[in-house]
């Protein structure tokens, strides 16, 4: 398979992030009595999942970057003048259009001729985010960039499917990006569409739903997620051990020389087989799946504010991350993080 | 003792010894569902660096089944 795209990035940096959890914590006690403990047990070994946080109904996550957004200008002492792009990555928008970065861009008081826009990607939606918006710097359209990526999937899960219902949490963050001329940055990106309906919300945009056409969706309801396990489990294994060691090859900078490995909180059993494959020292490969579940596009920022945060707010950090999942699409990274005026989890 | 002998008595939760070629993936004692396939995928992936087709490793009936498959599919 060709592995994707490299890209080098120079002149832009993270200057901050804030990630927001809705207040709402789900634990497995109620899953037990609507699928069995023993059920449970056995998605629970797997998954590894304790705790989730779920959002209030009607919130969405727009609601959580607005408050991660405001937390991080507040922290940042940023002028709201000063920035000049948002980008809204993420899967569950407030609706099919407007595009909800405009909406932030209000929400937040933001300058009116602001560049904004949406980005539809899951879990590769991180890596590919920090691309973007670091490029934006880096080719003088933006000074400052905020990159609010989140997904609400307990919006979209149907609460009768285990492999979902109980994998997913929400959660919603914001990362401030702004030029720096010793700021440097390794990518790679990729997609493969032929995995496009091993994960899937069949129904909800243009195209009609034709039932019967995949039988896997038979007696599913179209509107709620769809995931293939076993298939989105071996194109992990297939291709993210070669994305890891193709990263620190393409950075120039050995694995020892990274002091954390950020996977996309996919499940826990893969997360510790990828590391494992990788030969990565495991207590630099953090995981906060078992409090918050897989968080999709969110996973990676808020490991960096949940396991990461005083590590950054001390000092640099060479990060390396991976993403990688729906689509199918990837993308990777290897930068330096650091200090961080702020890097904080709230609450909303 | 192989790894993989041992692995696969971790993932069906028995005693190493009940491993065999002709231990029965699907019987009282052992269930071949989802769970025990993406283990043992991940399982032989680890031992032998291959990687097994999901659909012909959820059609082994025995643990020599896998063994052929492996063989199969590292030659391959």
């Amino acid at each position: 398979m060709n592995g994707g795209r490299e890209a080098k990035v120079a002149g832009a940096r993270i200057a901050g992030l804030v990630s927001c959890l809705p207040r709402e914590q789900v634990d497995n006690a109620g899953f037990a009595e609507r699928f069995g403990q023993a059920a449970v047990d056995e998605v629970v070994k797997m998954i590894g999942v304790q705790s989730r946080r779920r959002v209030a109904p009607g919130a969405t996550t727009r609601d959580l970057c607005r408050a991660a957004g405001a937390r991080l200008l507040e922290g940042l002492g940023w002028p709201l003048d000063s920035v000049d792009a948002v980008i809204f990555v993420s899967q569950t928008p407030d609706y099919r259009l407007p595009a909800s970065a405009c909406a932030l861009q209000a929400d937040l008081a933001l300058p009116p001729g602001c560049i904004a826009f949406d980005v539809n990607l899951g879990c590769s939606g991180y890596p590919y985010g920090l691309w973007l918006a670091q490029g934006m710097v880096a080719g003088g359209a933006a000074r400052r960039v905020l990159l609010a990526v989140g997904d609400t999937v307990s919006r979209i899960v149907d609460p009768q499917d285990r492999a979902t219902a109980m994998l997913f949490g929400d959660a919603g963050t914001v990362t401030a990006i702004e030029a720096d001329p010793d700021g440097e940055a390794y990518f790679i990106l990729g997609s493969d569409g032929r995995g496009a309906a091993n994960l899937i919300v069949p129904e909800g945009g243009f195209r009609a739903h034709v039932a019967g056409a995949d039988p896997r969706l038979d007696g599913r309801d179209p509107a709620a997620l769809y995931m293939d396990g076993g298939e989105i489990f071996n194109f992990t294994l297939r291709s993210v051990p070669p994305l890891v060691a193709r990263t620190f090859e393409h950075a120039g900078v050995p694995p020892e020389e990274h002091d954390a490995y950020l996977f996309h909180q996919a499940n826990l059993f893969m997360l510790k087989h990828l590391a494992k494959k990788s030969k990565l020292p495991p207590e630099k490969v953090p995981f906060n799946i078992d409090r918050y579940g897989n968080t999709s596009s969110a996973s990676i920022p808020l490991l960096m504010t949940t396991d990461l945060a005083e590590a950054l707010r001390g000092g640099a950090r060479r990060l390396a991350m991976f993403g990688f999942g729906v689509g199918y699409s990837w993308a990777s990274a290897s930068l330096s993080v650091g200090p961080l005026p702020i890097c904080e989890t709230i609450e909303a | 003792m192989s790894k993989f002998y041992e692995g696969m008595a971790e993932i069906f939760e028995v005693d190493p010894s009940r491993i065999t070629p002709e231990f029965a993936l699907d019987s009282a004692e052992a269930q071949w569902d989802s769970l025990a396939l993406v283990s043992t995928i991940a399982l032989v992936d680890d031992c032998y660096n291959v990687m097994l087709d999901g659909s012909a490793l959820a059609a082994c009936t025995t643990i020599a089944d896998i063994e052929a498959l492996i063989a199969q599919a590292a030659k391959g």
